[in-house]
Parts: structure tokens; sequence; C-alpha cells
């Protein structure tokens, strides 16, 4: 008799901590799914806030990294005079590798007619470094950017890069638009 | 190995392994951390002979919470305008008249009569009162006005969002335009990736405009015939450097040029041919990757450079001793 | 088609918002005479959120896959077969990500932080493994965690270590949740995913220094079984808490248990209860350990408010773990690093128009919020710490050979060692 007093009591114990802990669950699972949305986040560098640190290539877990230079074509001026593909000094506006800005010339330079000329970024080659994007930026229109490709990045729970993105430019943003493309617009003031 | 041995070694690689992560962890910041092994060094270009200085800044005006975007400077005054807005402020920084516009000037330009403003699509001129007196838009979409200037009562309109210069009557007609190409095949006429593109005309009556894409100024007569140019290209003090530089001229009263150049903001003076004369402001004085300040001259020589980054229009006057 | 329009529409709003706040320029860009075709840079889509919600079916599908073998089928090698299937798929081919014991910190965040937004597929899996251990145990740890999966896969000689070292072990995983949630609440740092030992494995990439990791643990895997899941799996703790009191929980035997000792070594992970002699149990034993229960009962209050003081201490130090604090930090303390043209924070900051003055404030914020965090965190793990020690004095029945229910995996290796079952 003693004995089943005994067993009824740990059911008991059991039964109501089993209750508690259920109850617990579904409040957290409640609460946390009022702040839940059904749609999937990405990362991704807003062009506008980078500073072109070099982190990108050094701190992603990809190796080479999932960011790369994407080149929004509207905003090229075709220059000859290519910031972004010449190192500062080239001594000719030449493709010769000691003249090439990327570290791993994955910028293609074609001649489309006087005076023009395209820029394509290879992205197998490309290592996200935006050493371009700051030549660009700095001396041409800005048309070079860093974005995270999503069919390479592994999308993190928690970004690597972001971690120690010394501008905070990288940030979680709907799949549906997951990426940040530079428009049809320049970044340079006009007087 | 013991049973006690391979606990002890457990614990061990347990404790190393803690042990790695609460030093990566502690270690792995803003301290630790190096500088950027892909940088994008110009620094070694940025350094400027002190002896080739020949400018010092005197004084500066803050402009307070607009958004400039060009100026003017005519007899002892300081025209601006930018968004929404057309100022006129005297030396000193007060202000003699203010035209709220639509839409934001880009440029600015002042004579006896009246006073010009270039918004994006549209030219105004007002009086000096601040009426409204005429105005007109070319008619493309694409047009972007960067520039103005007036030679033999003509006035040049640069668009560059069409790399062209339009010519009208200050009363608005319509005269003509022309693309800077020339006769002979080497031209390709004006090459503007962004929307710097300047003109200025000199005491001798020559009317320059720049043609960045080719680190070019280009000498036209009215009719738009290309006369003579010179061009310099290099990232050293001598040239110009990035896709499009000058962006922004003005002349002395003996015809050199004060150039602005974007990117590795720096203002230089070259001789009507083109060599290098001295330097008014090297790069340490702007902000790293700025914008290329407005330059205008005034009549005593004293440079004048809108500085769009800080909101200031710095006084650069002519070193005594040199 | 609608999905392009829409997709259309957002990227010109976007557009807009720039143009109007960085009040940029549309500039034409040059009219080509040779027939050139100016490419559109290309936008390689996301894995689509429909794959998401496929993975949290595959999960429950395992799930219950990994019950069903646990308690109904009674099937070691179904269990090996699943577990493998787990690495494969949510080890070798989704890397990784998202795992249950990360998720941790994405509700933890989603609760201090109103901005964050929480994925429905990450609370999904956060809460899926629970309820299952809530009703069969922690079959989540047996046949889902990919985790789990690669360290069971490679025990080979388990021995089984000191019950106090054991015991003095348990208590880190309780310290690795408190500050990962210390640290994903304060929005400094997902630490469970930073130091994920083998994540670099699935993915055969990753920094040397998670690379060694793995190794280490891979090694030490080999004689001290499931290592990660015993000493530093934070979720482990919440599956814990919800096994403990499971509805149906795996046995070592299906029937009565004949208490022949046979399943003893069959664990590898410590956590068959042997039935306790009674006989040992005199009068003046129980008197003397039921007084030292009720003495460290009475002492678990201290134990919670010394800790809570201790790391609200500590909190300083703590919160420099958060980037905002440290570089607020070195730079009242260093001044002279403004200068340092090498060090990018400090430079990016001073570049970035950001005043001294709104630095200041926003780590100030976080380093309260630490503070506060450091009273919670300090408190729970005084308190865990004194019911462990209290726990050393419980009068514990036991008369069976039955798995620990808080510290089972429900792997299902002793089973195959019961006589019971053969001869069913």
């Amino acid at each position: 008799m003693a004995e089943n007093k005994k067993l009824d009591r740990r059911d008991f114990i059991q039964k109501g901590a089993r209750i508690t802990l259920g109850a617990s669950l579904a409040g957290i699972g409640i609460a946390a799914a009022t702040k839940a949305s059904a749609e999937k986040y990405v990362w991704q560098i807003d062009p506008f806030k980078c500073t072109q640190c070099g982190r990108c290539a050094t701190d992603c877990v990809k190796n080479p990294s999932a960011v790369k230079c994407v080149h929004a074509y509207d905003l090229c001026g075709y220059c000859d005079l290519c910031g972004g593909y010449f190192k500062p000094g080239a001594n000719k506006l030449e493709t010769g590798a000691e003249n090439q800005l990327c570290p791993t010339a994955a910028i293609e330079r074609r001649f489309i007619e006087e005076p023009y000329f395209e820029f394509i970024i290879d992205e197998e080659l490309c290592i996200g470094c935006g050493k371009c994007v700051k030549g660009c930026g700095a001396f041409g229109n800005g048309s070079l950017h860093l974005q995270i490709r999503h069919d390479l990045c592994d999308n993190c729970n928690e970004c690597a890069i972001a971690r120690v993105c010394p501008s905070d430019a990288i940030s979680r943003i709907p799949a549906s638009q997951a990426y940040i493309i530079k428009g049809n617009f320049t970044e340079t003031q006009e007087s | 190995m013991s049973k006690k041995g391979l606990s002890i070694l457990i614990v061990a690689i347990i404790v190393v392994i803690i042990g790695i992560i609460i030093i990566d962890f502690i270690g792995n910041n803003a301290l630790n951390r190096g500088g950027n092994p892909y940088e994008y060094n110009v620094d070694e270009y940025k350094e400027v002979d002190p002896s080739l200085i020949h400018y010092k800044e005197t004084k500066n005006i803050a402009l307070g919470d607009i958004i400039p975007r060009g100026m003017d400077i005519f007899k002892g005054d300081i025209y601006i305008t930018g968004e929404n807005f057309l100022k006129v402020i005297g030396i000193h920084g007060v202000q003699k008249l203010n035209i709220s516009l639509e839409e934001s000037g880009i440029c600015v330009l002042a004579r006896d009569e009246f006073i010009i403003a270039g918004l994006e699509q549209e030219v105004l001129i007002f009086d000096h009162m601040g009426k409204l007196i005429n105005s007109w838009k070319p008619d493309t979409e694409t047009t972007y006005i960067t520039s103005l200037a007036i030679l033999n009562n003509i006035l040049f309109v640069a668009d560059a969002g069409n790399r062209r210069v339009l010519k009208y009557t200050t009363e608005g007609n319509y005269l003509g335009e022309f693309e800077g190409k020339s006769e002979s095949d080497d031209q390709h006429g004006f090459i503007i990736p962004s929307p710097h593109f300047d003109m200025v005309v000199n005491e001798f009556d020559e009317l320059w405009i720049v043609n960045p894409g080719k680190h070019a100024i280009e000498n036209y007569n009215e009719k738009g015939e290309l006369r003579g140019f010179w061009a310099s290209s290099s990232m050293n003090i001598e040239g110009f450097t990035g896709c499009c530089n000058p962006a922004e001229i003005a002349v002395l009263s003996n015809g050199s040029f004060v150039t602005s150049e974007k990117g590795m903001v720096r203002i230089k003076i070259y001789s009507q041919s083109g060599e290098l004369e001295s330097v008014v402001a090297a790069p340490e004085k702007f902000q790293e990757e700025g914008t290329a300040p407005d330059v205008k001259v005034d009549e005593n020589d004293v440079v004048y450079a809108l500085d769009f980054d800080r909101k200031l229009i710095r006084v650069f006057e002519k070193k005594l001793s040199e | 088609m609608k999905k392009i329009l829409s997709r259309i529409f957002l990227l010109l709003l976007f557009s807009f918002v720039f143009f109007a706040a960085q009040s940029q320029q549309r500039f034409p860009k040059p009219e080509f005479e040779s027939g050139y075709e100016q490419p559109t840079p290309t936008t390689p889509e996301p894995r689509s959120a429909g794959m998401e919600w496929a993975d949290v079916f595959v999960l429950l599908a395992v799930l219950s896959m990994a019950s069903w073998l646990a308690i109904k089928k009674r099937s070691r090698k179904g269990m090996i077969w699943l577990s493998l299937f787990t690495l494969i798929y949510f080890g070798f081919y989704r890397e990784g990500c998202i795992c249950s014991i990360g998720s941790i910190q994405n509700v933890a965040l989603a609760f201090f932080d109103s901005g964050y937004k929480l994925s429905l597929t990450v609370l999904a899996f956060f809460l899926l493994p629970l309820i299952f251990a809530l009703f069969f145990g922690r079959t989540f740890c047996a046949g889902a965690c990919p985790l789990g999966a690669i360290q069971d896969l490679i025990v080979i000689n388990p021995v089984s270590i000191p019950s106090w070292v054991r015991k003095t072990l348990d208590f880190f995983p309780y310290v690795y949740l408190g500050f990962a949630i210390l640290f994903a609440a304060t929005g400094t740092d997902f630490i469970i995913c930073r130091y994920d030992p083998f994540v670099g494995i699935f993915r055969m990439n990753a920094p040397y220094i998670m690379i060694l990791l793995g190794v280490a643990f891979l090694f030490l895997g080999m004689f001290f079984a499931r290592p990660y899941c015993r000493v530093f799996c934070p979720y482990g703790v919440l599956l814990n808490w919800m096994s403990k009191f499971s509805k149906w929980h795996m046995t070592i035997s299906p029937a009565e248990c004949i208490k022949c000792k046979l399943c003893e070594p069959s664990c590898p992970f410590d956590a068959i209860e042997i039935p306790v002699n009674e006989k040992e149990r005199t009068e003046s034993s129980v008197r003397k350990n039921l007084k030292r229960f009720s003495f460290y009962l009475v002492l678990i209050p201290v134990w919670i408010l010394a800790g809570g003081f201790a790391l609200s201490k500590a909190h300083v130090f703590l919160s420099r773990a958060n980037p905002t604090v440290y570089l607020a930090e070195i730079l009242i303390t260093h001044p002279e690093l403004k200068t340092d043209t090498e060090n990018l924070d400090i430079q990016t900051f001073l570049e970035s128009g950001k005043s001294m003055q709104e630095l200041v404030e926003e780590a100030t914020l976080i380093r309260n919020k630490f503070r506060r965090g450091g009273w919670y965190l300090g408190g729970f793990l005084g308190l865990v710490l004194g019911i462990m020690i209290m726990n050393q004095f419980t009068m514990r029945k036991q008369e069976i050979y039955e798995p620990h229910k808080g510290n089972c995996f429900s792997c299902a290796r002793c089973i195959d060692y019961c006589p019971v079952e053969k001869k069913k």
C-alpha cells in the first residue's frame, strides 16, 4: 500500500513537471511566434555603407569568400582610365598584370568601341577583397560594389563577416529581395 | 594506458579545448586585428613637395545645414546654389539674398545684369533683386546641366547628360550645340563618365572646356570648333588621375588654370599650355575619396574652393614670401 | 511573373529610398554605336523558403523515426542508419546550418531585440526536438542531430571516467548555455555557432582554429564518447530537462529487468542507473544524508546571490566581447589609437561621422544589459550549482537497471545487451 502511494506520488510529480515544462515550451513557442516571420532572411552587404576594409575576403567561412564584386553596368562610365582596373600609378593603360589592381586578375577588360571599354568580373577568381571597389568609388562612378552571392553563401546563423564588419554594412534582409545592387544612380555630388 | 591515465588525458584535452575557445574569444577583437591586407593605397601620391605649395588657406566660411552644389564669385560676393536654394552672401558670410528653388540648383553664374542658375534640366535667369526674368528647358530627357559660361553674349550651357555644349542667347533662344568632335579622327568629342563637365571663359575671351574622360582641357571657338588642347594624365602631382578629372576648373587673370580633382582631392594651378605651376591645396587638406570642390577665382586671383564634404567655402591666397 | 513584378517594384522602391537619402543623381551612360548590349548583374537566388520548410519536415520525419526506433522497434541498427542519414543530410548536405543547437540564440535574440526577425523555420527547429524529448526522451540526440551523429559513429574505445569528474563536467553545458544566451540576447555574438567544432568538417572549409577544434573533438571522441554532447552542448541542457520528465522513455529491458548486470558496460556515456544496495542504508547514514541535504538546500539562495553578484561585478569584463562596447572603451582608454591607420575599426568609426557621445551612449546601454544579464546568469548558474551539490545527498531509490532519463541519448546500444530482449 505504502509502496503504491509512493509510486503514485512519483507519477504525480512526473506528470506535473511534464505539464509545467510543456506549458512553458508552449509559452515560449507562442511568444516567439509573435515575433517570428514566415519570410526567409539572408545576409547582404549594403554597398552604401561598405568601406572596403578587406574583411569580406579574410573572414568569410567560405574560402574563397562568398562575397564577390558585382558590376552595376548602369553606373559604369566604360572608361578607358578605369580606377577599379588599374592600380595607382599604372605605367600603361594596358591589360598587363603589372598594371592591374586586382590581386587575382579577376577583372576582364574588353574593348567595345572608341573610347569605351567594358569591365567584367570573373567570379571564379574574385575573392571579394574590395580593392577595385575602392578604386572605382574613389576615382570612378562607384559601379563596382561588393555583394554576398547567395549561390555560394552558406547563410550561416550568424555571418562571420557581419560580426567583424567595422561599418555594420552587413545585415539580414528578406530573401525575396536578396541583393542590394546599386541602381541607376551615382553617388558623386555635382556642383 | 591505464584507465586513470586516460581519464587525466581526457580532462586535459577538454581543458585545452575550453582554453582555446576562451583565448580565441577574448583575443579576437578590434585591438588585435591587423590592417587591411588588400588596402587600396594611394598614400605615396598624396604627398606633395611643400615647395610646390604656393598658397595658404586664409579663412573659411561655414555654410551650415544646407546642401551646396555650385558657386560663383562676382564683384566681391559669393553666389551659391544647392538643394533648393540660390543665395548671395558677402565675403564675410552675411547673407544678402536668398531665393528658394523648386529643384536643386547645380551651377550658378553672376554678371552685372543678371544671375543665371543651372538646374539639372533648366536654366533660370534672375535679376539681382531675386526676381525671375526668364527660364527655359533644353528639350532632352537626359539633360544634365553642370556648368554655364558667357562669351560674346552667347550663353554656353554644358549638358553632361548628352555630352554636348548648348548655345543660347541670354534671352533663351537656341543658337546651336556642339559635341566637341573635330574633323580629324583622333578626337572622340567629350567623354563624360560622371556628372562633372566644367567650362570657363578667361580674360582673353577664350572658352575652355574640360574633357574629363581624356584628362584634357580644350579650347573651343564660338562655333564649337576645337582650337587647341592640352592633357596630362598621371597619378603624380603633375597630372590628373581617375576616370574623370579635372572635375572643376577656374582661370586666373594671367590665363593660368586652377583645377580641382575628385577621388584624390587636390587643387593645382597649370599654365595656359598645361605645365604644372604650383599647388593650391594638397590632398591632406580634404576628406579621403572626397568630392572635387568647386573652384572659382576673384579679381585679385584669390582662389575660393567650395568643399562639399565639409560644407565650407575655403579661401586660399598666395603666400607672400613666394 | 507576379513574383518578378513585385521584385522589380521593390527594387524600384529601394532605389528610390537611396535616391532620396543620398541625393544621388541619375546619370546617363554612354550610347554605343557598335550594337554593344549591356549585361545586367546576375543575382543568383538564395535557397528557397520552401526548401527550408522541407528541412523542417525532414527533421520531423527523422525525429519520429528515431523515437519509433528507440521505443517501439528497439533497434540499434536502425538508429545507426538513421544517424548516418542525418549526418549526410543535416551535416554534409545542409552544412550544419540551421541546427537546433544554434537556434537557441535566435530565439533568445528575438526576445531581447524587437527588431530581430526570427524565421518560423528556425523556431520549428528549436521547438520540435524539445517537444519530442518531453514525450519520447532525447531521441533527437540519437538520430536527428548531425553533431551527435558524427561523434556517435567514431566511438571506438569508450572509457568510463570517475563519477566526480563526470559530475563536475556536467556543470559546463549550463555555463555554455548561459553565456550563449547572454551574448545572443545582448546582440554581441552567436558563440554556439562560432565554436561549433564540426561545422568546419561538414563544410570542408573553416578557419584553422576551428579545424583544430574539430580534430581535437574527434580525437577525444574516440575514447570519451560524445564529448561535445556531454561537456558542451547547451541544447542538451534543455533536452535533459524535458527528457527527465518524458512520458515514454526508451527502456533497457522490454519487460521486467532481471538485474543480470549485462547491460552495465554497454553504455559509453555512463548513463545507466545501477541499482542501489538497500542494505547499505543504515538509519544513521540516512539521517546524516538528510542533514546534509537540508543544509545544502538552505544554502541555495546563497549560491544564487553569490553567483549573481560575482557575474554582475564581471559585467565590465564580459561586455568587452561586444564590439561597440570594446570600441568605446579603447577609444577612451587609448585615445592615441585614433591615429593608428592600421586599426580599421577605429578608423571606420572616425570616418562614419558618428559622434563619440553617441557611441558611448550606445555602449553604456549594452553594458547595462550586461550588468542585468550578469545578475540573471550568475543567479542561474548559482542555482544550478546549488542543486547539483544538493543532489549529491538525495536518497536515490534504484531497484532495476534503467537509463538515466536526463542523460540518456536514447542511442539504443544497451538494448542489444539485454537477455530479456533476446528471449523474446
